[in-house]
């Protein structure tokens, strides 16, 4: 929506990253070189789950050019775990390894070659116990806890009809349960469907490996890090060292991909570690097959219970969902309350009643990825929403629309309104799919999804500060990180749109925790609704000072004058503001500073399930068009739309890469991405066999529609974006699956085998 | 180890170096000339970040030994363009915003600039074959794809 009051907002200007990323000069911590640097290799279990009895490192030790080799035994008096709530992930191995790919020693040494000679000279004996690669295998009765004693941590504080449990049985790290007062409703539904999905785990395959350099210049700890989150970071550093978070400072530069996994410590820890051993500065970067072998998404069971009346209205939903964490419990806490809490998806309901539970097993653990539990609760939530349509002979567009939400309408009772019209954007969909004249020919079909989930993290909160220099070049001090998701195209169009300046004015200074305002992190795609309202307030403070000040040289009142591209507008006349700024500072000349702040509002009775309201409500409208060859069970994508309501765009190539990106990413969950396990093992944690979408993997085609509805509470009535466009696409395919050859297919990706094997079902039924 | 003497021309420029016998291109151009443009991600030829034109071919730089160019021509995202002379397809990168974290970019614009030199006026099939020899992880390539036909169109 270009719109003429603006003058930046909306406007096709250049990414402010653009000339960086383009001639190859953009910085990266993966580029960090220091004199007299060390390189890390990190030693990982081969078991999926062992008592390490000991470790030998003398060899190693022996090895020239060896500095130092760490063990359990370098943590003595630290607290070395870490986590989001629950601190139960060692910084390497302590008594036991719980999954292939824990991390056990690691070797500081002059180059990489002799780290990596180092690894093989070190001798572990491990006393192997029983694995439990699958949720199933973990919660039967005599599996093998991972964790024999409880772990430190808490449970988060929630509203209304939100509970949780720390360690509730077993191998369960965490539950979280979600109910409304009203479960009799069940008995009055005409039916009650119940359906179970199970979804699959990605990696998020992010380009630019994990990597952190330190460096400890007496007690100051400097790390230069490949993060979305350096001020969580800073503080998990600071327990695990036991060191004050002032003397750790964290700087961060461009960072190449995260999609949630950049989020929490990885690499720190054990780059801090080494250098304090060895008193050089270490870099430790993993390869794209240790990087497979970190973090990934979470797999997860979910099983939906929906009771309906035969005229389609939805009355009550009951789930229960069992996420697979892998090994520790990372984000799945968090992720838990979010799988839980967006389960009701879209629609209007009577009775919510969910139970979330994250079970922790032998396999690589899983936290924060693009979705954050909303791209396992869409996948559920929307092919059940489909075949229940189908079972009730309803047309699953007809169904959703007699059950969405309207906009303005809470979302449950204490929550936030819903901001963006749901029919409206489902219908342009539909309009770019033909679906309402689709062929009904064997073989070929559509499928639709509607997807909503809360964005703007929880209790989320950002500081900024913006300066002004003599001749009005701005400066902006946010600690947001760009991670290619435009965040710094978008706050500067809201800085320059303020300051009435061009965009080009506007730099932003690097990111160091010492001298950074402080953030939460990057993440829940909230750089522009919550980051934003603090630059836009920082950029304010500098506007209103500026005029306050010119306002005493030019003796009038404030409100007398207008700032236009940094000189003073007073009726018809023009006062450039760097000769009145030299004449009344003198020589050095001067800034102006302003310092923002942002925080949602909490209600004073923290009604809301997940203790803060939802800052904007993300929505991501999905539609596909397939062509199922029943001969050899393949999926191929006709066409894929997929849709988003930005409010209004700030930046349009920004959002449309963001929608269209997510939505590659859900393309190859649907059909193929995955960690595959054999057993105990993953066997396709490598670049070459771990598959992710190529451009050859693109639809017929694709369109992306970037809405702007103008209803969002953010600056300008923006919305966020980044995690929309993944939402509704696995959930799309498989309904025009459905669609198309009347089999449907639970298990993510729908692989050629999978359709086969329904097919072969459907078959052998009508037999 | 061995070490080699190589004559290539880096950027336009002729240049001599010792190498190892060992030494992959990619630490000849990243850490012995600090052209740190040019990106490592997967080391194992899969992902095309690192991706140079040697004599004018796409290579991927990890899977190459320095000794290989000996007498060849090597132009890195370095020797493209700057900002004051843009090549035709970074103009096209930055008027279709067609990178986001920009990690695999400076391989994309290689590989697109000998798809360019190749086949100046490519149709869309082609861009897709092309494209699927590096991988994208934030854009989902279409707006890498309407850059390449945007760079296309300048040059004719």
């Amino acid at each position: 929506m270009t719109d003429d009051k603006f003058r930046t907002i909306g406007k096709h200007h250049p990414r402010y990253d653009g000339m960086d990323k383009i001639t190859g000069v953009a910085r990266y911590a993966v580029d960090v070189e220091i004199p007299g640097m060390l390189h890390a290799k990190v030693l990982r279990s081969p078991h999926a789950h062992a008592r390490v009895l000991n470790i030998d490192t003398t060899k190693a030790n022996a090895l020239p050019g060896v500095c130092h080799v760490a063990t359990r035994s370098d943590f003595e008096g630290m607290q070395p775990v870490y986590g989001w709530l629950i601190k139960d992930q060692p910084v390497l191995a302590i008594d036991k390894v719980r999954y292939v790919g824990d991390m056990i020693a690691a070797v500081a040494a002059e180059d990489e070659a002799t780290a990596y000679r180092a690894l093989d000279l070190i001798e572990v004996e491990y006393e192997p116990l029983q694995a439990v690669p699958s949720i199933e295998a973990s919660l039967a009765d005599d599996a093998p806890a991972l964790f024999e004693e409880p772990q430190i941590g808490f449970v988060n504080r929630y509203g209304t009809g939100a509970s949780a449990v720390k360690e509730p049985r077993k191998n369960v790290c965490y539950q979280f349960n979600y109910k409304t007062n009203d479960s009799d409703v069940f008995d009055g539904c005409d039916h009650v469907f119940e359906d179970c999905f199970n979804f699959s785990r990605m990696q998020h395959f992010f380009l630019e490996p994990y990597v952190a350099v330190a460096q400890w210049e007496g007690d100051q700890v400097q790390v230069w890090s490949a993060t979305q989150s350096p001020f969580l970071n800073r503080k998990e550093l600071s327990r695990i060292f036991q060191h004050p978070e002032e003397k750790i400072n964290i700087n961060v530069f461009y960072v190449g991909g995260g999609f949630g996994a950049k989020t929490g410590c990885k690499t720190e820890p054990l780059a801090v570690l080494l250098a304090r051993k060895t008193g050089r500065p270490v870099r430790l970067a993993f390869t794209t097959q240790e990087q497979l072998l970190t973090n990934t998404q979470h797999a997860a069971t979910l099983i939906l219970r929906t009771g309906v009346m035969n005229d389609g209205t939805l009355i009550a939903r009951q789930s229960e969902i069992l996420l697979n964490s892998g090994a520790y419990s990372d984000a799945s806490p968090l992720v838990a309350e979010k799988v839980g809490y967006r389960i009701p998806g879209s629609y209007r309901w009577h009775h919510i009643d969910t139970k979330v539970q994250c079970v922790l097993t032998t396999q690589v653990p899983a936290g924060a990825f693009r979705g954050f539990g909303g791209t396992q609760a869409a996948w559920a939530s929307e092919s059940q929403i489909d075949m229940i349509a189908r079972r009730l002979k309803m047309d699953p567009y007809d169904l959703r629309v007699k059950n969405l939400k309207n906009l303005g309408e809470a979302f449950v009772p204490g929550e936030s309104t819903i901001d963006s019209d749901l029919k409206l954007g489902l219908d342009l969909v539909c309009e770019k799919l033909n679906y309402r004249n689709r062929s009904r020919v064997r073989g070929h079909g559509m499928g639709l999804s509607v997807v909503l989930k809360d964005g703007g993290g929880v209790n989320k909160a950002a500081h900024a500060v913006v300066k002004a220099t003599t001749n009005g070049g701005i400066i902006v001090n946010s600690a947001t990180i760009e991670l290619g998701q435009g965040a710094h195209t978008a706050l500067t169009s809201l800085v320059a749109e303020v300051l009435n300046c061009k965009w080009e004015k506007v730099t932003f200074a690097p990111v160091t925790t010492n001298s950074t305002p402080w953030e939460q992190g990057t993440f829940a795609s909230s750089s522009t609704t919550i980051m934003g309202r603090a630059v836009m307030e920082a950029a304010e403070q500098v506007k209103q000072k500026v005029l306050a000040f010119a306002a005493q040289d030019l003796d009038c009142a404030p409100e007398d004058l207008s700032l236009v591209d940094w000189s003073i507008r007073k009726g018809n006349e023009s006062f450039p503001l760097g000769p009145m700024i030299m004449k009344h500072f003198g020589g050095p000349g001067f800034e102006f500073t302003g310092h923002g702040y942002y925080k949602p509002q909490v209600p004073g009775d923290h009604s809301a399930p997940l203790e803060t309201p939802v800052d904007f409500w993300e929505i991501g409208w999905g539609g596909a068009e397939v062509e199922v060859d029943e001969q050899t069970g393949q999926v191929r994508v006709l066409k894929l739309i997929v849709s988003s309501d930005f409010g209004r765009m700030i930046h349009e190539a920004a959002c449309r890469g963001q929608d269209e990106g997510g939505a590659m990413m859900g393309l190859g969950q649907a059909l193929f991405e995955t960690i595959h396990y054999d057993g105990d093992v993953p066997i396709n944690s490598t670049p070459l066999t771990y598959r992710v979408p190529l451009s050859t993997d693109l639809p017929d085609e694709f369109i992306s529609i970037s809405q702007e509805q103008g209803q969002g509470r953010g600056p300008f009535g923006s919305k966020g974006g980044g995690e929309g466009g993944i939402l509704p696409i696995a959930s799309a395919i498989a309904n025009a699956v459905h669609d198309a050859v009347g089999v449907r297919i639970t298990d993510l990706p729908m692989t050629p085998e999978k359709v086969l094997a329904a097919l072969d079902r459907q078959k052998s039924t009508k037999k | 180890m061995r070490t080699v003497s190589i004559s290539f021309t880096l950027n336009g420029r002729p240049v001599t170096r010792e190498v190892s016998s060992n030494q992959i291109l990619v630490d000849l151009i990243r850490r012995q000339e600090r052209l740190l443009g040019t990106k490592v991600s997967c080391d194992q030829s899969v992902c095309g970040a690192c991706t140079v034109l040697v004599n004018g071919e796409p290579r991927s730089a990890c899977a190459v030994f320095s000794f290989e160019i000996d007498n060849c021509d090597v132009l890195t995202i370095e020797g493209l363009g700057d900002g004051d002379n843009l090549s035709e397809v970074q103009n096209a990168f930055l008027d279709n915003s067609a990178f986001q974290c920009g990690y695999c970019t400076s391989g994309m614009i290689m590989l697109i600039t000998a798809l360019l030199k190749q086949e100046p006026d490519p149709n869309e099939a082609t861009i897709r074959s092309w494209l699927g020899a590096n991988i994208c992880r934030c854009t989902g390539y279409q707006m890498i794809i309407e850059a390449v036909q945007s760079a296309a169109r300048a040059q004719s």
